[in-house]
């Protein structure tokens, strides 16, 4: 009986402070999302495919400098990512792996490391450096997109590794070693990037 | 003695639970004014960058391309009102103390312009370039101004007339 009891006042002790500490906090936590937080994450990610697919009309165009404002917004939108991989949120929508969750750490780090990488993207723009600012392009989907995309993204079916060649002739084989050098930079997977 | 260790329960469970709460919200916790201030700045320059960037696309025909920037315009619309938490306002900070006194106001000035953005990036997205070039046109006053003119201190190189 008095177990039953003590149970009862920590259970309810637990409830009123945390919807206490809910509603203090409740202001500066504005309710940004939806309650679909795999629509949400997926829109995010389309924004930041849509940013990037512009930064690189713009390069292409040979305009460095208006690439500041899409990887600024990318790394605005690096800040976002983490909060909206909640422990257990994963359905048959989503692509992402399991793995996030069981390394965890590692998942931060990779965003981490995209902000970083996108902040880099942003100074070289800025500076009006167009050779600089292809540079980190040049590099920018490997070593920002893929850091995180490859371990923690199930590829869209599409891009699944393809099948061997039939050719036998090695210099028809993008994988080979002796090709490597030559390999297309890594470029947005789906073709849908462009946003909407 | 019952009602000692229930009270004793009752304390112990607040605690857990304000030490659950405290790390769940720990980052939020630590942010003081001028975090806030400076997050929202930098927030608020990107939407800025975006909006040039919109009205230099348009002024090239390029009116599609502008889904991308109405997408982050809404998107980082969003966010606005969580970065103005009461007593976030610094001498650094343009923000007007109108804000927190309605507070409703403010938070319908944001969704303003989340809206407004999302119809641009539709406009854009169904590749409708003279409904993109209208909204655009108002933009400024419609979007940018429902909330600059009440809730911003104009900076003072460009006093009244609202950028468009």
């Amino acid at each position: 009986m008095n177990r039953k009891h003590l149970k009862t006042a920590v259970v309810l002790g637990s409830l009123v402070t945390l919807a206490l500490a809910s509603a203090a906090t409740g202001q500066s936590t504005t309710k940004i999302w939806t309650s679909d937080v795999v629509a949400d994450r997926q829109r995010l990610m389309k924004l930041n495919g849509a940013s990037w697919a512009d930064a690189q009309a713009k390069l292409k165009a040979g305009n460095a400098e208006a690439v500041a404002v899409n990887a600024e917004t990318m790394a605005l939108i690096a800040t976002q990512i983490v909060a909206l991989f909640p422990d257990g949120s994963l359905t048959d929508k989503s692509k992402a792996k399991p793995e996030i969750w069981q390394k965890w750490a590692e998942f931060e780090s990779a965003v981490k490391n995209y902000a970083m990488q996108a902040d880099k993207l942003r100074d070289a723009a800025r500076s009006k450096d167009l050779a600089a600012t292809e540079a980190v392009a040049k590099e920018f989907g490997r070593q920002a997109c893929g850091t995180c995309h490859t371990p923690f993204r199930v590829p869209p079916p599409q891009q699944q590794p393809r099948r061997r060649r039939s050719s036998r002739n090695p210099a028809d084989d993008r994988r080979h070693p002796m090709n490597r050098a030559r390999a297309p930079a890594w470029r947005p997977r789906r073709p849908s990037f462009a946003l909407c | 003695m019952e009602f000692r260790r229930v009270q004793a329960g009752i304390i112990l469970g607040s605690l857990v639970a304000l030490v659950v709460a405290g790390c769940a919200t720990g980052q939020k916790s630590t942010m003081e004014p001028a975090d806030f201030v400076a997050e929202r700045q930098r927030l608020m320059k990107n939407v800025g960058a975006n909006w040039a960037d919109i009205q230099n696309k348009v002024k090239a025909g390029n009116t599609d391309a502008v889904a991308v920037n109405a997408e982050a315009l809404s998107l980082h619309a969003q966010r606005i009102p969580g970065l103005f938490p009461e007593g976030a306002l610094t001498d650094k900070s343009k923000a007007k103390p109108d804000i927190w006194q309605k507070w409703p106001e403010f938070q319908a000035a944001a969704k303003n312009l989340e809206n407004r953005a999302g119809t641009l990036r539709d406009q854009a997205v169904a590749k409708d370039a003279a409904a993109v070039t209208t909204t655009v046109a108002t933009f400024g006053r419609d979007a940018c101004g429902t909330c600059h003119t009440p809730f911003r201190v104009p900076p003072p190189q460009q006093p009244a007339a609202p950028r468009s």
